[in-house]
């Protein structure tokens, strides 16, 4: 499984969006209302877990990681 | 000393004191004093000469993306003798809109290149005139034109105008005194000892009275002060780093996002060196996080501050200093210097001791009012029922609080509909009005779940409705954080006998809903 199917299939698990055709690997996360923004830190937490990398305060200050595939751009960037 | 009829020259006296020695950063730039200075007279220049003249200030919106570029803006509407007005970037515009109409479309706005647009899509006068802030930190700054307009303020004169959740679905404009401000960051200062050295690690939004403690206390005393990027707040393991890394001295931050850094387990990873004072406002601590706070960093200064906006951001303050059970409350203390509470009983007399009562506020840093509003004004701010010899106003807060044994306070709750989630003030009335201007929706009733910190709003429809896309719907009228957690919809809502919705049997509901 790529990266993004990761991620897309943890966020869609975990916050229950099943099969919402508005669900999508751009879609924004937060501004869609598909995650609230404790989510965020699952999601972190998710990441740093799986793919066993750190996210540090920086990377969330200088990278947009709003929707799968900024997420997973920065999983990439770390393994 | 002397207290500056406007709190601007504060940043005078830093400019000449502390030159370019960093005054505010953000995550993209920083500016030493002098630099805040100079930004602040080119947009006050360039506000002046656009004004439309008249005694009235003319109110300055504030509507940028949070940053440095905030601060300068609002040291500009000082400079030109106006109160500002900050406003979330992210505010839906039908809420813009009608802060606009309280303002009675005269003033100023202050935002960028995307902000006109939206606001050019919405129902601005002319009489409101929009300024980019890029365009006019050019503006050249004839010093003699702005003092001989500074000169004029007076200290009795709005500094800002904040606005906070109205029952009735229209955001009020609590308006507040240079004074006050003034008289705030002297109180800070002093009791925390915040001095040029210091480094704030500011968490409150802009249009957060909680701000005040760091934008003043950072002209008052030289202390930088470091707007942490709104994001990380999502991130909240993450906040420690951000102290550790940027050498932070002074955070005043709200309990959430103290609980939520406690509850994610950094505090015990993450030295904090530098960290001497962690004060907190907006709502309640719980003792289980602030222990766990303590216990990682004994150290530190924790102070529980509390204030309602109507108040230059505080008026009593407790400085923790004993050990407290989890499950005890926290005392929110005495009145700060210079501030005096009074709590008044159900026969409006002043309450004994342990005797429960509404919380009321005398003192320089009571608000002037709610803008454009006298009604609401008149129902708030009211003579000392307990003093019949000479004018004294006090602020009604609202709150229930009673006195201890040992004179401390202790705040036990509301009278009314207003509640905090996640330290945000909301009207549920604010909720219920913008549910009902969705289509379909035939009644609504937000009634706020303790337990699990969220919003319940109960819908009557015809139709089934999706959290998500209802939300999305909301979201046109009200800001995100008063977006509700749940929703439940109803054929038809509960009534009173005197048809009222019926509250009471909606809240009690709340057990029954997952």
């Amino acid at each position: 499984m790529s990266i993004q199917e990761t991620i897309s299939e943890f966020i869609r698990e975990h916050f229950e969006i099943g099969d919402d055709p508005d669900f999508n690997n751009d879609v924004h996360l937060f501004n869609e209302g598909f995650v609230d923004s404790f989510g965020a830190v699952e999601i972190i937490h998710f990441i740093e877990e799986n793919f066993n990398i750190k996210i540090t305060q920086k990377d969330i200050t200088l990278f947009p990681m709003n929707t799968v595939n900024e997420i997973a751009a920065v999983v990439e960037s770390k393994i | 000393m002397i207290i500056p009829n406007s709190a601007v020259h504060l940043l005078d006296a830093a400019a000449e004191r502390f030159g370019g020695k960093i005054a505010v950063t953000d995550e993209y730039e920083s500016f030493g004093f002098d630099r805040l200075r100079s930004l602040g007279l080119s947009i006050g220049a360039a506000l002046i000469n656009s004004a439309a003249g008249g005694y009235m200030a003319e109110p300055v919106m504030v509507y940028l993306p949070k940053s440095g570029k905030c601060v300068a803006s609002f040291m500009g509407a000082m400079y030109s003798g106006n109160p500002y007005v900050p406003i979330a970037y992210d505010m839906p515009p039908n809420r813009i809109q009608k802060i606009v109409n309280k303002l009675d479309g005269r003033g100023h706005i202050i935002t960028d290149y995307d902000g006109k647009k939206i606001i050019e899509a919405m129902d601005v006068p002319e009489t409101m005139r929009v300024h980019i802030y890029d365009e006019i930190i050019n503006e050249p700054a004839d010093e003699a034109k702005i003092y001989a307009i500074l000169n004029k303020v007076i200290d009795t004169d709005p500094i800002y105008i904040m606005f906070t959740s109205g029952s009735t679905g229209e955001p009020k404009g609590v308006t507040v005194a240079h004074r006050g401000a003034v008289d705030y960051a002297l109180w800070v200062q002093r009791t925390f000892g915040i001095d040029e050295n210091s480094k704030l690690g500011n968490q409150a939004p802009f249009y957060f009275d909680n701000s005040i403690f760091d934008i003043y206390s950072m002209l008052l005393t030289g202390a930088e002060m470091n707007i942490i990027p709104e994001k990380l707040f999502m991130f909240p393991s993450k906040l420690p780093e951000f102290i550790r890394d940027n050498n932070i001295t002074v955070i005043f931050w709200v309990p959430t996002v103290m609980i939520n850094v406690a509850n994610s387990g950094a505090l015990s990873e993450t030295e904090m060196p530098t960290l001497k004072t962690v004060a907190f406002c907006g709502e309640v601590m719980p003792n289980t996080q602030l222990n766990i706070w303590r216990k990682n960093h004994p150290d530190a200064v924790y102070a529980n501050l509390y204030g309602p906006t109507e108040i230059s951001d505080v008026c009593t303050y407790y400085i923790v200093d004993r050990e407290f059970n989890d499950a005890d409350p926290l005392p929110i203390g005495r009145a700060c210097e210079n501030m005096r509470v009074i709590i008044l009983n159900a026969e409006d007399e002043p309450a004994k001791t342990n005797e429960q009562g509404e919380l009321c506020v005398i003192g320089t840093g009571v608000s002037l009012g709610y803008w454009n509003r006298p009604d609401l004004s008149e129902k708030a701010f009211v003579q000392n029922p307990a003093n019949p010899y000479y004018e004294e106003r006090i602020y009604r807060t609202g709150d229930l609080a009673y006195i201890d044994d040992e004179g401390l306070i202790m705040y036990c709750g509301r009278m009314d509909n207003q509640v905090k989630v996640k330290g945000n003030r909301i009207e549920l009335g604010e909720i219920e009005c913008a549910a009902m201007a969705i289509d379909g929706v035939k009644g609504a009733c937000a009634v706020f779940d303790a337990e699990n910190e969220r919003i319940v709003l109960f819908v009557q429809s015809g139709s089934p409705l999706v959290l998500r896309k209802f939300n999305n719907e909301l979201k046109r009228y009200i800001p995100k954080y008063m977006l509700p957690g749940k929703l439940v919809v109803m054929d038809a809502l509960p009534h009173t006998a005197n048809d009222k919705i019926d509250r009471v049997t909606l809240k009690k509901s709340l057990s029954d809903i997952d």
